[in-house]
């Protein structure tokens, strides 16, 4: 067994600074910064034609919301994915194979400027997407707080594994979900046995339906066309069949379907 | 420890407590033990429950038969604990005496061979390798539920597993691999290397060290036999009231995690004491090695988030025995109540998991780039921070539960503040790789794929953090997708890279390299289809935990399916490398890849003791590179 001399590890300077000259290297500086753009780019791409792709139909405010920050979030990472990326592919480039250790690189334990730098760049990042999430939500409560007044209530039931709609105020009940196009609605759900989400997907809402207890969401459609409602909870056995369709209708469409139903419109 | 401490390991004689019942206690006994205190608490409490009526044996109701079987799981653990001996220290201090020095040197385990792997073994190395096989053992039958999984989703509409075993399989799936993950660089690495690197002859508690490996034991045929009790429905996270509902597999969940937040508290106790009281001479704090103090912060974030799933499963066990009504809104209960128990410890809990693994590539990078680690201060702010505000998020899970939507704001911004210190730790890691020529080996090889997949999964969280976006993606695949790039892609990367980093000094040989290169490509390509698919899956509406979908979501699950198959080959080559290597790899010099760390200055096998002497540092382990 070695005594302590040879585990005793060599003594460094106390010193960690170094100066940025010593940190930055030309031809590592030029590599990285082409790879940054060629990473913020592609990230750019991405957020601008994946989701806008992938993502389904906009048919409400709500619906806009979450996609257009899901896009900008996306571009305002971009340039720190850039960055992250573009160093290590650059540090990639440069590998060492073989079974003896590479030499020994610059001996930088740390760098003020940078450290300094990445901390108050990602604290303003956070910043930005913390104010503007919070704008979001704030605009989303007072607009469903104006359209309370305007609004028609559906009241919606989950049970193992059906969704039930009643329409008090037009005195009908219903497995689909029909919506007049341009009217606030407010959904008051709940459960009748195990927890359930109410999601029409196109919606871009959801909220939980739990027992003996009313949760309460609202929206406004914007736009006609088909909807399709989700449990976005896990249920029990049969959860991923818990699923039914609607659509949104013109005033004139929904009032037919409404008399159609056996009820009355306001 | 006082007799380990006196003398040089040479110089003392093969312990031999010939007629000590220590000596006699095994595995073999522990499961008889077990299984006898199980089958008496499970008749006993049966004959107390059942009731005749004319001579007939009335059929229990579903809270009797609860009780029982919770009753026999519960009494299997500690049956097992007492046939392996884990209570004999215990009573001896009861009635005024210990174990003698020669008992004590037994159960260190010197001397007798393979043996002791199933003995109530008190080395640290021992134990290190007991859990690095559990850990596998967990991570392959995980693994293949989820290769199950993916294949039921391969297309719409094929029924190829009943929709009540797809369900126990999404539940059993989550937990198995939660379980694994927790444990996964902590238990192996935490155990065999963490006392080596900073200077200590074992664990602070050795006795409590072989129990929390014990007691973690018991869980798992308790979690096994949730199989046999008809499944658990509820996915992991046994929201109730779906929990308090379900079948008698449920009790297997509950008595699962009971177990298993006991073990937790006392390797987290015990892995923080002994980095706190025993580091060696010269070791201060600044230059302690940075996957130790990755290691100590999570286990010691774990000591406070486990007892609130702990006592969540104590009460969801009481409502389903004694219809004590805690979560159950229908006998006035909050099942919002229980929601919010869960994620005070799970949001923690994923930390928990992560910051091992980001330690262990911290310890990886500087030793394969021979550059310092870049900005150690930054990387112990980044990890304390990353803890710290850990424990002020959990109600993010909750954003759309109904629960408190004027609390959105607040958790809103706790959540998204994380991305700070977490961009520390990318900080630190592009830092120390900058400018160096990396060494590609296995181990490095991890930490570029770690920087790819956390990047993706920490740019996906500040989207689910993110109330608006949350409206539409919570309880989707896009949230499946994300936490996977979280857990897997990042922490069981670093776990991996871990693991090919320490092989040689667990096993004495060098992990097979060939197959080694094949399991990285196939994984890491493989994970990204997988969950690329996945992405595309949640954003295009379809929910997470469904055994079938809408042909619409074709394609986005084949790509998935066909990336978890992957991953799986790339898993069972990685298994084939680690078994193969063990006994027939090319022997490992002491110090293979030339670190600076303790570990690598004791030879394989590691002596007892670890240092016949201990060392005495003088500066941190980074001190690599020319130039000052």
């Amino acid at each position: 067994m070695a005594n302590h001399d040879e585990h005793a590890i060599e003594e460094l300077p106390p010193t960690p600074g170094e100066r940025a000259t010593h940190f930055i290297k030309r031809n590592d500086v030029a590599r990285t910064a082409l790879l940054f753009v060629a990473y913020t780019g592609i990230f750019i791409i991405l957020g601008k034609y994946f989701y806008p792709k992938w993502m389904p139909t906009i048919m409400s405010k709500e619906m806009k919301s979450a996609e257009s920050i899901m896009i900008w979030f996306t571009y305002i990472s971009a340039p720190i994915a850039g960055i992250v990326l573009s160093v290590a592919t650059n540090s990639f480039m440069n590998f060492h194979r073989g079974d003896t250790p590479p030499p020994d690189g610059p001996a930088i334990r740390t760098n003020g400027p940078v450290v300094a730098l990445w901390t108050i760049g990602s604290l303003i990042f956070t910043l930005v997407a913390i104010v503007w999430g919070l704008l979001e939500v704030n605009s989303q409560a007072v607009a469903a707080a104006t359209d309370a007044k305007s609004a028609i209530t559906v009241e919606v039931t989950g049970s193992q594994w059906l969704w039930t709609f009643n329409y008090p105020a037009q005195g009908i009940e219903t497995h689909d979900l029909n919506l007049p196009v341009g009217v606030p609605v407010v959904f008051d759900v709940k459960s009748v046995d195990v927890n359930h989400s109410f999601w029409p997907v196109q919606l871009g809402i959801k909220v939980d339906a739990n027992a003996q207890v009313t949760t309460v969401i609202h929206t406004t459609p914007t736009m006609v066309g088909p909807i399709e409602v989700k449990c976005a909870e896990l249920c029990g056995l049969y959860h991923a069949y818990m699923e039914t369709n609607g659509a949104v209708m013109s005033k004139t469409d929904f009032n037919a379907w409404v008399i159609a139903q056996g009820g009355h419109t306001a | 420890m006082s007799t380990l401490d006196k003398a040089p390991i040479s110089a003392r004689p093969v312990p031999n407590p010939k007629r000590s019942l220590i000596t006699r206690l095994h595995m073999g006994t522990g499961v008889v033990v077990g299984v006898i205190f199980a089958l008496v608490a499970y008749y006993g409490l049966h004959s107390l429950y059942a009731t005749t009526t004319d001579g007939v044996v009335n059929p229990l109701s579903s809270h009797d038969n609860n009780i029982i079987l919770l009753g026999a799981m519960f009494a299997w653990s500690v049956g097992f604990l007492v046939g392996i001996g884990a209570f004999i220290g215990p009573f001896r201090w009861l009635i005024g005496k210990d174990l003698t020095d020669e008992e004590i040197l037994y159960l260190a385990g010197d001397g007798q061979g393979v043996k002791r792997y199933f003995k109530y073994c008190t080395d640290h190395k021992v134990v290190g390798i007991q859990y690095l096989v559990g850990v596998m053992t967990m991570l392959g039958v995980g693994g293949t539920m989820a290769m199950m999984i993916r294949t039921n989703l391969a297309r719409p509409g094929a029924h190829f597993i009943a929709p009540t075993v797809y369900n126990s399989l999404v539940g059993l799936h989550g937990i198995t691999m939660i379980i694994a993950m927790i444990i996964v660089a902590t238990g192996p690495f935490g155990n065999y290397i963490m006392p080596i690197m900073i200077g200590a002859y074992d664990m602070a508690f050795p006795r409590l060290n072989a129990l929390s490996w014990w007691v973690l034991f018991t869980a798992i045929p308790v979690l096994c036999s949730a199989w046999f009790l008809g499944g658990i429905p509820t996915g992991w996270t046994a929201y109730a009231p779906l929990s308090v509902q379900a079948g008698p597999g449920m009790n297997a969940f509950i008595a699962t995690i009971i177990i298993f937040a006991v073990s937790t508290a006392v390797a987290g106790m015990n892995i923080t004491t002994t980095v706190v009281a025993m580091r060696t001479k010269g070791m201060k704090w600044n230059r302690v090695p940075i996957f130790v103090i990755g290691a100590t912060i999570s286990v010691a974030l774990a000591i406070p988030a486990f007892p609130t799933f702990m006592l969540a499963m104590v009460q969801t066990g009481l409502d389903r025995s004694f219809n004590t009504g805690f979560f159950d809104a229908n006998v006035g209960g909050s099942g919002w109540l229980y929601a919010n128990l869960f994620w005070i410890m799970g949001h923690p809990e994923v930390y928990v998991i992560l910051i091992p693994g980001v330690a262990a590539l911290m310890e990886i990078a500087p030793v394969f780039v021979r550059k310092p680690l870049f900005s150690y201060n930054a990387a112990v702010l980044g990890f304390a921070g990353i803890a710290g505000l850990s424990v002020l998020v959990w109600a993010h899970h909750m954003y759309l539960a109904g629960w408190a939507p004027s609390l959105n704001g607040p958790f809103m911004v706790t959540t998204e503040m994380i991305s700070i210190p977490t961009g520390l730790l990318f900080l630190v890691l592009i830092g120390t790789i900058w400018r160096g020529k990396p060494w590609l080996k296995l181990p490095m090889l991890s930490v570029f794929a770690f920087i790819w997949d956390f990047l993706i999964g920490g740019i996906t969280g500040i989207y689910l953090s993110d109330v608006p976006a949350d409206n539409y993606l919570h309880g989707s695949m896009f949230v499946t997708a994300h936490f996977h790039f979280t857990l897997m892609g990042a922490a069981l990367t670093g776990a991996i890279g871990g693991l090919a980093y320490w092989y040689p000094k667990m096993t004495g040989r060098m992990l097979n390299e060939r197959a080694g290169y094949i399991s990285f490509w196939l994984v890491q390509i493989g994970f990204n289809v997988l969950f690329f698919g996945m992405f595309m899956a949640g954003a295009e509406g379809q929910p997470r935990r469904v055994i079938d979908y809408a042909a619409f979501y074709k394609n986005s699950n084949l790509v998935s399916t066909i990336g978890a198959y992957s991953v799986g080959i790339g898993m069972i080559v990685l298994l084939w490398a680690v078994i193969h290597s063990w006994t027939k790899g090319k022997i490992s010099p002491m110090n293979p890849w030339g670190a600076k760390t303790l570990e690598w200055t004791v030879p394989y096998p590691v002596p007892l003791t670890n240092f016949d002497e201990l060392p005495i540092i003088t500066s941190d382990p980074y001190g690599y590179g020319k130039g000052k």
